[in-house]
């Protein structure tokens, strides 16, 4: 395997960049993760629920340029922080001193917070940062850090500094008064030529301002003697009229430039700001990257802006939906009670207007946001628990869009609870209500009558939008974006930009949920993971650097105990005594030393300079900053010891060393570490091979993605051709045709020399774990075959549903979408004769027998109504349907549709149209239905029927569990996290990807297909799996293989052995939770580092110090 | 017809290619209902905007021309300016009013002749001079009831001085060119007439 290491760069740390991001540092790449923000999180860090859990689970996922593929040579722009997040202990002071109060972005500006301040307020380790457009740079934050974390005088422009040169005082002082006081320079002054050099002796410059006539020393001598002591140093002549051309020679000697006295501020600020950009620009990054992760994701829609009906920022308690998750929140601005902004009176009734800048003209958007049905139906559920259940939600909407996977469960358990109620209707403004703090809007319901009701507050589902610097970042990397400002890519992938090492994940190619994201994001990991590895910039083998432990392991415990100290005054010495030699009566404390701001690089030297040769356990007592960051691991390696027996504990600085609390932390350590004993690496040998099973075009592009990088694949198809759906799917709706596409697929599954295809061939059986699995292969007339793997991933895509209803079966003219595809594909379909052609949508979806929705359906509709439409311009075409998914970019189409003259009629699941078939010379099919607009029957004659029947998996249960993995109650296969985890098994090694996932399209299943084979490369690129630090294991004298913590573990890392004498652990995929030393009666499974003796020590300790 | 009845499709009305230029003009409504209930006269309409649209979509030109919904809308282009598909319904109004007009339909001779007679003491002065103006639609309605009818309203605008009773005190500017132009306009098709500068 190659041993190169490529490098590649990820821009936007939102959720799909830290996937990326975490991908390709998996695959062994070095990342580079840019973003604008101070923080890391994007839009996320600020929703605190996700559904369909509605908690957060993002923790779950956790484990200017030029050039060509491989050589991208970017330029980063870094703002330097002012704070310096290795010593800020988050103590808080600097914020306490602050003069300066802005809105709070975080809380969608509910609050308001200081200049220096948390990005986000639940991050751990939480440092400060300054906001750099809001500081006035009064300065009044550094002298009372007590680390000295904040460097704010050494920052921006008071680093810069200016020497001004000139024998008249009046000049001096007025140019210190521009540029020192005004502009924010750091400015120095000298009367004379010596003086001049003097001050340029002594400390660097980086702009003087020299005046040309001086007595003594001339302006130019000085010029020539300053290029000698500060070469790089740039000055600017100051000259009367008379002596022009003199400056004009001083600029052949270096001069940079000149200017003529008098002159006002205007003409000499620009030059100075030239200079000091010029010098920032030096302290850009430069990286050379072999591909690049755009991440940049998408804003909100701003509903103040343009003719804002809405009334957002004008009528009090109208928010957005941003707003409200922020008011939902424990860090929002009412500490998670749910109170309106205006005058904190607790919500009860509240009203979500959807589609506000989404599926609006008038703003600028013919495109579905995607998310906001979900993210209503979410918030009005989280707020009934939040604010009680005499909460009432009311969602006015167009189209309930709950088009992914599980989102129409959810929605149902949402909307059938009594205190959410669905309005089908669009509210056109809100105006204020005189003499009232309530909301009152009006709408027009589905019946047509129109509804007025008062609300306490309406939140505003706000669509998103391209972000504003996409344009930007597009227009650097010569890569193209669509009318509404997002991403283009290549027909059928979501995340391939035009230019080849250039890829898109989350949003940017266009609205999507988190799991698509978090899929996209996979995607284009592991496509620019082929960049590079195809550029000759290989995988890395993650070579376990063998640190040089000290075997401690038959030594009695001799334990050091570091305590750190903030200030120094007699009471904490006399403290910090008293607790020591209370320490030191455990004979195991061998040493106790007191340090002083470990939280400093000082402190930090002197603790790892701290003599260990006669102890081999070491506590660290110090702030709460210090035990999370992750410095305590650091100092395995300068200590010699094995990080496990280096403990770390927190240590309140608000209070004295002799406070109950830090004494019993301090004793519950020692007890622990006593008990502690080194804990070995654990690894698993890994096959490089991959298996795929299902080789439609999800599969085939898992396979070509992961034998791409230089691993072999087995590809398993059960039928006598690769293909899949693609083989009788004839166009896209945008036009493309499908069979080049798979035509070219196919040649380079068959060309590739890592690929291994077996078409007629089905899986039979399988056992094994991430790592090594055996996979037994039944061909159709051959011997059967078995297959070592190291991970598997199931394809095996899904079936259009079978239907008998609306007719189905008993008439030529009554057809499912798949069969009018095929009678397109085949020419067999006379559009002529034919004048019109009603689709109905939702056949046996949305409701048993398949209570989810199948995604494609809809725009597959418009595809054929249009392609119909464009053959035969006088066809009508009616559309019967539920709710129109055209989610995201397709809802133009769904506009494009209308335009041409296709109806559509909405109808209720329990008021569904009427089919009956016509026998002689009537037209085939009589279609009664019951239009809501009108409130009136339509009958339609209809030569053709199209039914949407929905998408069934062909996932075999008995495949899925084979490999134990799990299917969901609709028989697709089952993620191990809906949103963070898309795309793998909660068993190691098991991935799904395709229709076998979930119902999607075509650049949606090559998404998928990626994100699975990037994940799978995560365990197939090494040779050896390494294990988490901390697993269980079971000591087999105790064992009665009573077998209940095999069934207890929630990753199936445990089995009986071959020989069925002994319970195994995979630590590969042991996870540490310790379920299994729960539920075992006899202590015989215990999780490492977390032994009896030791944990019972722990508290043990803690309860003697109380 | 009433629009509650039985709508068949396609649709079998066959003088309902008059409506063409208007479907295309609604063709992309969403059916929000936000035209609706921005509607300031909705309460006076017997249908409200939405379903005369829908009836408009699916050609029902008899059910649309029965209804007084266009005739009342009153050009305030709130519709226009909320439609989230941006679709020039005060035009498509003002269209449907010319479709009835053209059509002289029955129900709308009243307010055809007002519009009509309105326009012709425009043309004639340049402006609006009420006795005339009523004067006129009186005769044109040969309807010895409709003065009556005006009665109350007319004496509220006496009152109130808004009824110039005596000739104009301005002179007159008669529009007769202007007019003919507008009409010259209006018999060619929609594209030439925004070439030429209008909405």
């Amino acid at each position: 395997m190659d041993q190169k290491i490529g490098s590649a760069l990820v821009v936007g740390a939102g959720i799909s960049g830290i996937r990326a991001s975490i991908d390709l540092a998996q695959m062994g790449y070095r990342v580079t993760l840019a973003d604008r923000a101070p923080h890391m999180g994007g839009i996320l860090s600020q929703l605190d629920y996700q559904f369909p859990t509605d908690r957060c689970g993002m923790c779950r996922m956790l484990p200017m340029v030029e050039g060509e593929p491989d050589k991208f040579q970017v330029t980063l722009k870094q703002a330097p922080s002012p704070v310096d997040p290795d010593c800020c202990i988050g103590c808080g002071q600097c914020s306490e001193v602050c003069p300066v109060e802005v809105p709070d972005a975080f809380n969608a500006g509910l609050t308001h917070r200081k200049a220096v301040y948390l990005p986000v307020p639940h991050n751990i380790p939480n440092t400060y940062t300054i906001d750099q457009a809001a500081c006035t740079r009064c300065g009044a934050c550094e002298p009372v850090c007590p680390t000295g974390a904040i460097r704010l005088s050494a920052m921006g422009r008071r680093a810069f500094r200016i020497l001004v040169v000139d024998d008249e005082s009046i000049v001096r002082n007025s140019l210190d008064a521009w540029l020192g006081d005004e502009e924010g320079y750091t400015v120095e002054m000298a009367a004379s030529g010596p003086e001049a050099l003097e001050k340029l002796s002594a400390a660097p410059f980086h702009l003087m301002l020299l005046d040309i006539k001086m007595p003594g020393m001339d302006g130019v001598e000085v010029l020539e003697k300053a290029r000698v002591i500060q070469p790089a140093l740039q000055v600017v002549m100051m000259t009367a009229y008379a002596t022009v051309e003199t400056a004009v020679d001083a600029m052949k000697i270096g001069a940079m430039d000149y200017l003529v006295k008098p002159f006002e501020p205007d003409a000499l600020i620009p030059k100075v700001a030239a200079v000091y950009d010029a010098f920032q620009e030096t302290g850009y990054l430069k990286r050379t990257v072999g591909a690049i992760v755009l991440a940049t994701g998408t804003t909100c829609f701003d509903p103040s802006v343009g003719k804002n009906p809405m009334g957002y920022g004008t009528v009090p308690n109208v928010v957005t939906s941003l707003e409200f998750e922020r008011m939902l929140s424990g860090t929002g601005p009412d500490a998670g009670r749910l109170c309106r902004p205006s005058d904190k009176r607790p919500v009860k009734r509240a009203a979500w207007i959807q589609c506000v800048g989404s599926r609006d003209l008038q703003s600028g958007a013919d495109f579905c946001s995607t998310i906001c049905c979900m993210f209503a139906l979410k918030e009005a559920a989280v707020a009934r628990t939040v604010a009680g259940d005499d909460f009432q939600a009311t969602i006015i909407y167009m189209d309930m869009r709950t088009f992914g996977k599980s989102f129409e469960r959810y929605g149902q358990q949402t909307w059938s609870t009594d205190g959410v109620r669905l309005e089908r209707g669009r509210v056109h403004s809100i105006a204020p209500t005189p003499g009232s703090e309530d909301v009152a809007i009006r709408w027009t319901s589905a019946s047509g009558e129109t509804r007025e009701e008062i609300f306490d507050l309406v939140v505003l589902s706000v669509g998103q939008r391209a972000n504003d610097q996409t344009a930007l970042l597009a227009e650097e990397l010569g890569i193209d974006t669509d009318g509404f400002g997002f991403v283009r890519t290549v027909p059928f992938s979501d995340t391939r930009t035009q230019r080849v090492g250039v890829f898109a994940g989350g949003t940017l190619t266009g609205p999507t949920d988190i799991a698509e994201s978090v899929i996209r994001a996979s995607s284009a990991a592991v496509n620019a993971s082929r960049t590079i590895h195809r550029a000759g910039g290989g995988l890395v083998e993650k070579t376990a650097v063998p640190d040089a432990y000290r075997d401690v392991s038959r030594e009695p415990p001799r334990i050091l105990v570091v305590l750190c100290r903030c200030e120094t005054s007699a009471e904490t010495d006399s403290d910090l005594d008293a607790l020591s030699a209370r320490l030191k009566q455990d004979p195991a404390v061998t040493q106790v030393v007191v340090l002083e701001h470990i939280c400093t690089a000082d402190g930090w030297n002197a603790l790892t300079q701290t003599d260990t040769a006669g102890v081999n356990r070491v506590l660290v007592g110090a702030c709460r900053t210090f035990t999370y960051g992750k410095k305590a691991h650091g100092l395995a390696a300068s200590f010699g010891l094995d990080p496990s027996l280096i403990e770390s504990v927190a240590m309140d600085d608000r209070q004295g060393p002799d406070a109950p609390a830090t004494v019993a932390a301090i004793m519950a350590g020692i007890s622990r570490l006593k008990n502690v004993s080194a804990i070995e690496e654990n690894s698993i040998a890994v096959t490089n091979r991959a298996l795929v099973v299902g080789g439609g075009i999800a599969g085939m592009s898992a396979a070509l993605a992961i034998a791409d990088h230089g691993v072999d694949v087995t590809l398993v198809e059960e039928s006598e051709q690769l293909g899949g759906n693609l083989t009788w799917l004839h166009q896209t709706i945008d036009g493309a045709p499908i069979a080049p596409f798979l035509d070219d697929t196919i040649g380079q599954v068959d060309k590739h020399p890592g690929i291994l295809v077996m078409t007629d061939s089905r899986v039979v059986g399988a056992f094994g774990q991430a790592g090594h699995f055996f996979s037994t292969i039944e061909t159709a007339g051959e011997p059967t075959t078995t297959v070592e793997h190291g991970a598997v991933i199931l394809a095996t895509g899904g079936r259009e549903a079978p239907t008998d209803a609306y007719a189905h079966g008993t008439s030529e003219a009554v057809v499912t979408q798949r069969e009018l595809e095929t009678r397109i594909h085949e020419n067999r379909l006379d559009t002529d004769a034919m004048k019109s052609v009603v689709m109905i949508q939702c056949v046996g979806s949305r409701e048993a027998p398949r209570n989810y929705c199948s995604r494609v359906c809809c725009p597959t509709a418009l595809k054929q109504a249009l392609w119909l439409k464009s053959r035969s311009p006088e066809l009508q075409i009616y559309i019967l349907y539920r709710d129109m998914m055209t989610c995201g970019l397709a809802e133009a189409w769904y506009t494009e549709a209308r335009k041409q003259g296709i109806l559509f009629f909405q109808y209720r699941p329990d008021r569904k149209p009427e089919v009956s078939i016509n026998t002689g010379d009537k037209v085939p099919v009589s279609v009664r239905l019951h239009d809501p607009i009108l409130d009136a029957p339509v009958e339609i004659a209809a030569d053709l029927l199209v039914l949407a029947t929905g998408i069934e998996s062909r996932l075999p249960e008995a495949l899925a569990l084979a490999y134990g993995a799990e299917r969901d109650q609709d028989g697709f296969f089952q993620e191990a996290d809906s949103k963070w985890r898309p795309v793998e098994a909660l068993k190691a090694g098991v991935f799904g990807c395709g229709i076998a996932l979930s119902p999607r399209s075509i650049p949606e299943a090559v998404a998928t297909a990626e994100a699975a084979a990037g994940r799978a490369l995560t365990i197939l690129a090494v040779e050896r799996l390494p294990a988490a630090r901390t697993t269980a294991i079971v000591r087999h004298s105790l064992c009665t293989l009573c077998l209940r913590c095999v069934d207890t573990c929630p990753y199936g890392a445990r089995f009986l052995d071959d020989a069925g004498q002994r319970v195994q652990v995979n630590p590969a995929m042991c996870q540490g939770c310790g379920d299994c030393a729960t539920a075992c009666p006899n202590s015989a499974s215990i999780v490492e580092g977390f032994s009896h003796r030791s944990m019972f020590g722990a508290i043990e300790g803690a309860l003697v110090a109380m | 017809m009433n629009p509650q009845s039985v709508t068949t499709l396609p649709t079998a009305e066959e003088s309902s290619e008059s409506l063409d230029p208007i479907r295309a003009m609604v063709s992309a409504c969403i059916q929000c209902g936000t035209c609706t209930g921005s509607c300031p006269n909705a309460l006076e309409m017997d249908l409200t905007p939405r379903k005369m649209w829908r009836l408009v979509i699916l050609g029902r030109l008899s059910a649309v021309m029965e209804s007084k919904t266009f005739i009342l809308c009153s050009d305030c282009y709130t519709c226009t300016l909320r439609c989230p598909r941006g679709l020039p319904l005060t035009e498509a109004m003002e269209a449907l009013k010319g479709i009835a007009f053209a059509r002289k339909e029955a129900r709308h001779r009243g307010s055809r002749l007002f519009y009509e007679k309105f326009m012709e003491t425009v043309r004639r002065h340049g402006r609006i001079r009420e006795m005339e103006f009523m004067t006129r639609y009186f005769i044109a309605m040969k309807s010895p009831v409709a003065p009556f009818r005006f009665a109350p309203l007319g004496l509220k605008l006496m009152g109130k001085g808004k009824v110039e009773l005596g000739g104009g005190k301005s002179g007159d500017t008669p529009l007769g060119a202007l007019f003919e132009k507008v009409a010259d306009l209006e018999r060619t098709p929609a594209a030439t007439f925004r070439k030429e500068g209008h909405q």
